[in-house]
């Protein structure tokens, strides 16, 4: 044994000994724990949660609808694409990733195997909720003053059924080739002048409709226009209910109706 | 029993729950085999004591981190390792250096098909191992000169056994290469 080994040990002890070298304390090792293991879990519960929103979003509102008009759709599809819930929800999946990469069980297993079955069970996890009413519920949270709705509400964006290149709504009038709609946000009068085929008998009073187009300043320019079954997008339906209440048909064109 | 029977587990739990003085059986055991180790990263003898003082003192500190449930050897290694890690990016210097026998380690476990001058081939084990990327020199030094198993450095490194297994395969196919190039040289 060296001298200088000797003096490591001397110092060392002489350190600990005289109190300037402690332990640190069991808790804060506890409390680490504790703190890394519930921000994993509030992290994953979140990542299931938002995929389970975007699921329930791209089923019920007018999104992937458009997609249903050919390329035409495309704009007003990536237009009302929910990107802030999509990036959130990669983000939350990396979060959660790296705590698990960071924690002291999980490295004997190869990172990618851990990674997919993450993912894997944040998809099927928010599958699965996909049968409850959890989705819908934090929907009507949003239009209200429910603190959980008001927490997801900026990931939906400015909401579905209203954009510049597509909207969705509930036809209250009918005048030559102008119609006026309710969406979930607003009343819009559509040029229906545009389209290539005269459709405006088909279209009734209280009728939903899809279009796509181009809004121009006090109106939208309609490319193609789709009748549509209220029921296949829940949200806008109650959204526009919540909006306007009942149907009622409007006397003149672009009429404001309060419920 | 007498405290050298005692294993080292057994160890710091007594040192975390009654005796704080034990723990120089800890130093004792361990400043031998940690200061050959970090000698491979720190070949200035000042600044490797410097280095090995922070290690313990750390280990210390940190006893109640320690899993008593699992092998003490490969936690105050991977202390030892990060300070290792973080000297050399302090200081940005690295230069491997092999004790006197050690790079026939390497030699034997080679299975190289010729005898090169052992100086010359002692430099060149430590010039290649210096040039190499970190995550190969590390599992190579831990499993070839400190003989730890690939559990171990799994423990230590904090990875996978199996990629443990590959990053020494790897890295032993590099410095194989550069070796047989050294001999090949040599016969011309």
């Amino acid at each position: 044994m060296t001298n200088e080994e000797n003096n490591l040990e001397d110092k060392v002890m002489a350190d600990i000994k005289s109190g300037r070298v402690k332990l640190r304390s069991k808790y804060v090792y506890l409390a680490e724990k504790l703190g890394l293991g519930s921000v994993f879990i509030f992290t994953a519960i979140l990542a299931i949660l938002f995929f389970n929103l975007l699921l329930f979003y791209l089923k019920s509102s007018d999104n992937l609808f458009y997609l249903s008009f050919g390329s035409r759709g495309i704009f007003a599809f990536l237009e009302s694409f929910p990107y802030l819930l999509i990036i959130s929800l990669i983000c939350l999946v990396f979060g959660a990733g790296f705590i698990m990469k960071k924690s002291d069980v999980t490295y004997k297993k190869p990172f990618g195997y851990l990674a997919l079955a993450l993912v894997v069970f944040i998809m099927v996890a928010g599958a699965v909720l996909a049968f409850t009413n959890i989705a819908e519920r934090i929907e009507r949270g949003m239009r209200g003053p429910h603190p959980g709705g008001m927490f997801f509400k900026p990931f939906f964006g400015p909401g579905p059924g209203d954009g510049n290149r597509g909207m969705v709504g509930r036809v209250v009038n009918i005048e030559g080739q102008i119609i006026t709609i309710q969406t979930p946000r607003n009343i819009q009068l559509i040029n229906l002048s545009t389209l290539k085929e005269d459709v405006a008998e088909k279209i009734g009073i209280g009728a939903f409709v899809m279009v796509i187009g181009e809004k121009i300043p006090g109106m939208f320019n309609a490319e193609k226009i789709r009748i549509v079954h209220p029921d296949e997008m829940p949200i806008i339906l109650e959204n526009i209910h919540e909006q306007f209440g009942e149907m009622k048909p409007c006397e003149r064109r672009g009429c404001r109706m309060i419920k | 029993m007498p405290i050298s029977q005692i294993s080292d587990e057994e160890l710091v739990v007594a040192i975390r729950e009654k005796d704080r003085e034990l723990y120089s059986e800890i130093i004792h055991r361990y400043k031998t085999k940690l200061s050959h180790y970090l000698r491979k990263f720190i070949q200035d003898s000042d600044e490797l004591e410097d280095v090995l003082q922070d290690v313990f003192i750390k280990a210390y500190r940190n006893l109640y981190g320690f899993n008593s449930s699992k092998k003490f050897s490969p936690w105050i290694y991977r202390i030892a390792h990060n300070e290792g890690l973080n000297h050399i990016k302090k200081y940005s210097k690295f230069a491997f250096s092999l004790d006197d026998t050690e790079y026939e380690v390497i030699d034997e476990k080679m299975h190289l098909d010729a005898k090169i001058d052992s100086k010359i081939l002692k430099n060149k084990i430590a010039e290649e191992l210096t040039k190499m990327k970190d995550k190969y020199r590390e599992p190579i030094i831990l499993y070839f000169f400190e003989q730890k198993s690939y559990e171990e450095i799994s423990d230590i490194m904090h990875i996978p056994i199996s990629t443990v297994g590959t990053l020494i395969s790897r890295g032993k196919k590099n410095l194989k290469e550069s070796l047989q190039k050294l001999y090949d040289q040599r016969r011309k």
